[in-house]
C-alpha cells in the first residue's frame, strides 16, 4: 500500500529525513518510535502533504501512485488520514458542519451521491455511540475550548467517519488518561481490516498495548535504524532510545 | 488662496443654475440653507488628508471631476427579501412605478423630501445646525430629494421598510445627493433596509445622508447594503440622535464602489439608551472602504456597542476609525469597540484607528483592533479531511464573518446579507 524509497525531506532548509525506507502492506499496522527530533512529525505531514516540508530525494508510492504528486486534501480523498498531534482549532465552524463538508467532499470525489443533513446527523450518532463520544461535541466549533483528550477523540471520530484505508496517527496517546488512549485504540481497532493499513507515531510504548502492532520501527536522526515486531517497543521501554540508536 | 479642486468648481458654478430645480427652490428658508451649505463648502472645499479625520482616505479621483460614464459590466445582483414596503429612489429621483406604498400602516409615513418641501414642511430641516463636515455642507446645498420616515408614538411595524437607491447611467451630472429624515415618535418600532446599487458599472458620486431622531423608548434596526458600481465612489453619512431608553443599530455590508466612506455620528442623549453599529466590509481589486464612527455619550447610564469585520482581498484598503466621546458628567457608561480584518493578500492593506475621549471617571470602555491572515494550520487541517483548499477558504472566511452577521437581529435581512457575502466569496 505505502512505499518510501530514500526520503529526504526539509523543513526551513534544514534536512530532517535523511534517507528514509519503510514499506506498508495492506493489513498491517506499523509503529514508529523514536526520541523527540528524530522527524516523527515530520513523516507524517510529507505524508499527509503539508506545506513547507519539502522532499529534496527519494519516492513515495501509494498504490502504485506517486503520492509526492497530490495535494493534502487529494491524498485525503484517496484514503489517507492524518491524526494530528495537535488538532486545530477553527472558531466560528461547527463540527457537525466541518465533517458533514469533508465526508461529502470524500463522497462527491470518489463519485458518489453527497448526503444531506439528515442521513448524516444519523451517520455521524452512529459513530459517537460505537465509539462512546458525547454528541453535544458536534454542536461545538471544531477543537475550540476541547481538553486534550477531547481534541484527540475528535480526531478519532473523524476517522471513524471517513474510515480511511491508511491511517497515520501521530503521537495521538500524547495528553491523553488511560480511558481516552482506550476510545482512541478502539476506534483505530474497529478500523483494522485486511484491506486497510496503519502507521502509528509515538514516544511511548503505552498505546502499542491497545493497538499490537505487527512491526515496530526506531526512528532515530531521520532513518530507519532498527525494525522489528512489537517486542521491539518493549525492549526499546527497558533499555531507552539511546542506546536503541546507538546498537 | 489654494485654488478649489476642478469638482468643487463646477459645484459652485452651477449653484445658482441648480437651485431654480432643487425642491424648495420657492421656499426662502429653503434657499437660504442651501446657499449657507455653499458657503460652508466653498470655505473648505472636499476634505483632504491634511484633515485629521480623512488622514486615510484620499478623494483625489473624486475632486478631478467625473468624466467617464461608461457602461462596464453589469454587476451581480442577489434578490433581496420580500418586502411588503418598498421606496425606490432611481437617480436620486423617486420612481412610485417600483415602490409598493399602499397598506402602509396606520401611524406610518414614508414620503419623498421632495414631496414634503413642496408641502411647506420645512421644520424637517430645521433642525439643521452649524455644519463644519464640507460633505455635509455640499449635500445641504444640492439635496434633490430623499425618503422622509416618520412613525407615531407606539407605532410598530414589524414587516423591514426597503429604500433601494438605484443609479442608472446617463444622467447629467452624475452625482446623487439624497438627504434622507428618520422620525420615530416615542416607543416606535421600526426596521429599515436601505440598498444602494446600481444597474450596470457606469461612475458616479453617490452621497447620501440620513438624519435619525428617535425619542424615548423608540427601537430602529438600521440596515445598508452598499453595493455601488464598482467605479462609483460613495461617501453617505448617518448622523442619530438616541434619547431615553431608546435603542439604535445600524449595520452596514460595504461591497461595492471604488471609493467608499460610512460615516456614522451617534449622539447618545438619554439614560438607557443603547447604540450598537456594526458592519462588514468585502474589498478586492483597488477599492477602498473606510468606515467612521462617531458615538459620543452624553449623558448618564448607556451603553454603545460596535464590532467591524473586513475582508480585504487583491490590492483593496479598509480603513477604520471608530471614536467614542463619553461627557464629563456622562457616568456609568460601558463603551466597546472591536475591529478585526482579514487580509487575503499580500497586497491589500488595513488601517485602523481607535480613539477614546473621556472626560467621565466611572465608565467601563474597550477597544481592540486585530487584522491577519487565513489560519494556515487550519486550511491545512481541513484538507487534510479531503475538503479542497478554496473550500476550505471560503469556510475560514464565512466563519470569520459569522459573529458579526449574527449581530443583525432581523432573520430575514440576517439571511439576505449572509446570501451576499457568500456570492461575493465565490470571487475569492
Amino acid at each position: 500500500m505505502l512505499e518510501i524509497k530514500d526520503l529526504h525531506a526539509e523543513v526551513g532548509g534544514k534536512e530532517i529525513l535523511k534517507g528514509l525506507n519503510l514499506t506498508i502492506n495492506a493489513g498491517e499496522i506499523h509503529a514508529i518510535m523514536g526520541p523527540n527530533g528524530a522527524g516523527k512529525s515530520t513523516l507524517s505531514y510529507v505524508l499527509a502533504g503539508r506545506d513547507g516540508y519539502e522532499v529534496t530525494k527519494g519516492s513515495v508510492l501509494y498504490k502504485g501512485q506517486d503520492l509526492l504528486d497530490f495535494s493534502p486534501d487529494e491524498r485525503a480523498n484517496m484514503g489517507i488520514f492524518l491524526a494530528f498531534q495537535y488538532p486545530v482549532e477553527i472558531p466560528g465552524v461547527a463540527s457537525a458542519t466541518f465533517f458533514k463538508t469533508a465526508y461529502n467532499a470524500q463522497r462527491k470525489y470518489r463519485g458518489e451521491q453527497e448526503v444531506d443533513a439528515m442521513e448524516f446527523l444519523k451517520l455521524i450518532r452512529e459513530k459517537t455511540n460505537e465509539l462512546g463520544i458525547k454528541d453535544d461535541m458536534l454542536k461545538r466549533p471544531v477543537n475550540v475550548g476541547f481538553s486534550g483528550g477531547e481534541k484527540k477523540r475528535n480526531e478519532v471520530l473523524q476517522m471513524a467517519l471517513l474510515e480511511p484505508d491508511l491511517m497515520l496517527l501521530d503521537e495521538t496517546d500524547s495528553g491523553l488518561d488511560i480511558d481516552a488512549l482506550k476510545i482512541a485504540a478502539d476506534g483505530v481497532n474497529r478500523l483494522r481490516s485486511p484491506e486497510r493499513a496503519g502507521l502509528v507515531i509515538t514516544h511511548y510504548q503505552r498505546l502499542l498495548d491497545y493497538i499490537v502492532p505487527d512491526f515496530v520501527h526506531v526512528l532515530a536522526d531521520g532513518r530507519i535504524v532498527k525494525s522489528g515486531d512489537k517486542s521491539l517497543a518493549l525492549e526499546l521501554e527497558e533499555k531507552g532510545y539511546t542506546e536503541m540508536s546507538a546498537a | 488662496m489654494k485654488q478649489l479642486t476642478p469638482l468643487a468648481q463646477d459645484y459652485i458654478g452651477r449653484f445658482d443654475t441648480a437651485l431654480q430645480s432643487l425642491p424648495g427652490h420657492d421656499n426662502p428658508g429653503i434657499t437660504a440653507l442651501r446657499k449657507s451649505g455653499l458657503e460652508t463648502f466653498s470655505k473648505l472645499d472636499f476634505p483632504n488628508h491634511r484633515i485629521e479625520e480623512w488622514r486615510f482616505t484620499n478623494l483625489n479621483a473624486l475632486t478631478k471631476g467625473i468624466t467617464d460614464d461608461v457602461l462596464a459590466e453589469p454587476i451581480a445582483r442577489s434578490e433581496a427579501f420580500d418586502a411588503h414596503i418598498i421606496f425606490t429612489l432611481v437617480n436620486g429621483q423617486i420612481d412610485l412605478g417600483n415602490s409598493v406604498l399602499d397598506n402602509l400602516p396606520e401611524g406610518m409615513r414614508l414620503t419623498s423630501l421632495a414631496t414634503e418641501l413642496a408641502k411647506g414642511r420645512t421644520e424637517l430641516l430645521e433642525t439643521e445646525a452649524a455644519e463644519n463636515r464640507s460633505v455635509v455642507a455640499l449635500n445641504t446645498a444640492f439635496m434633490e430629494d430623499g425618503f422622509v420616515l416618520e412613525l407615531d408614538e407606539n407605532v410598530k411595524v414589524d414587516a423591514p421598510i426597503l429604500i433601494r437607491f438605484v443609479s442608472n447611467g446617463g444622467s447629467p451630472t452624475n452625482a446623487r445627493h439624497l438627504r434622507n429624515i428618520v422620525h420615530l415618535g416615542a416607543g416606535a418600532e421600526a426596521t429599515l433596509v436601505e440598498e444602494h446599487v446600481s444597474n450596470g458599472g457606469h461612475a458616479y458620486f453617490s452621497n447620501p445622508m440620513t438624519k435619525i431622531s428617535l425619542e424615548e423608548g423608540a427601537k430602529l434596526h438600521h440596515y445598508r447594503l452598499q453595493n455601488e458600481s464598482k467605479t462609483a465612489f460613495h461617501l453617505s453619512m448617518v448622523d442619530c440622535d438616541i434619547k431615553d431608553g431608546a435603542f439604535y443599530d445600524n449595520f452596514t455590508l460595504s461591497l461595492g464602489a471604488r471609493l467608499s466612506r460610512n460615516e456614522i455620528s451617534a449622539d447618545i442623549l438619554g439614560s438607557g439608551a443603547t447604540c450598537a453599529l456594526n458592519g462588514a466590509y468585502l474589498m478586492r481589486d483597488k477599492q477602498h472602504c473606510d468606515t467612521t464612527t462617531l458615538t459620543r455619550h452624553l449623558v448618564p447610564e448607556n451603553d454603545s456597542r460596535q464590532i467591524y469585520k473586513g475582508v480585504l482581498d487583491g490590492e483593496s484598503r479598509g480603513i477604520f476609525q471608530g471614536k467614542i466621546h463619553i461627557a464629563e458628567d456622562a457616568q456609568q457608561v460601558a463603551g466597546d469597540q472591536l475591529s478585526k480584518a482579514l487580509l487575503l493578500s499580500d497586497r491589500a492593506t488595513v488601517a485602523c484607528k481607535p480613539e477614546l475621549e473621556i472626560y467621565a471617571d466611572d465608565v467601563k470602555c474597550s477597544h481592540g483592533a486585530t487584522s491577519g491572515e487565513l489560519d494556515e494550520d487550519a486550511l491545512f487541517y481541513m484538507q487534510s479531511r479531503g475538503i479542497q483548499e478554496d473550500e476550505a477558504r471560503k469556510i475560514l472566511i464565512t466563519a470569520f464573518l459569522t459573529d458579526v452577521i449574527d449581530e443583525i437581529e432581523t432573520e430575514a435581512v440576517r439571511t439576505y446579507f449572509a446570501k451576499i457575502a457568500t456570492d461575493w466569496l465565490e470571487g475569492v
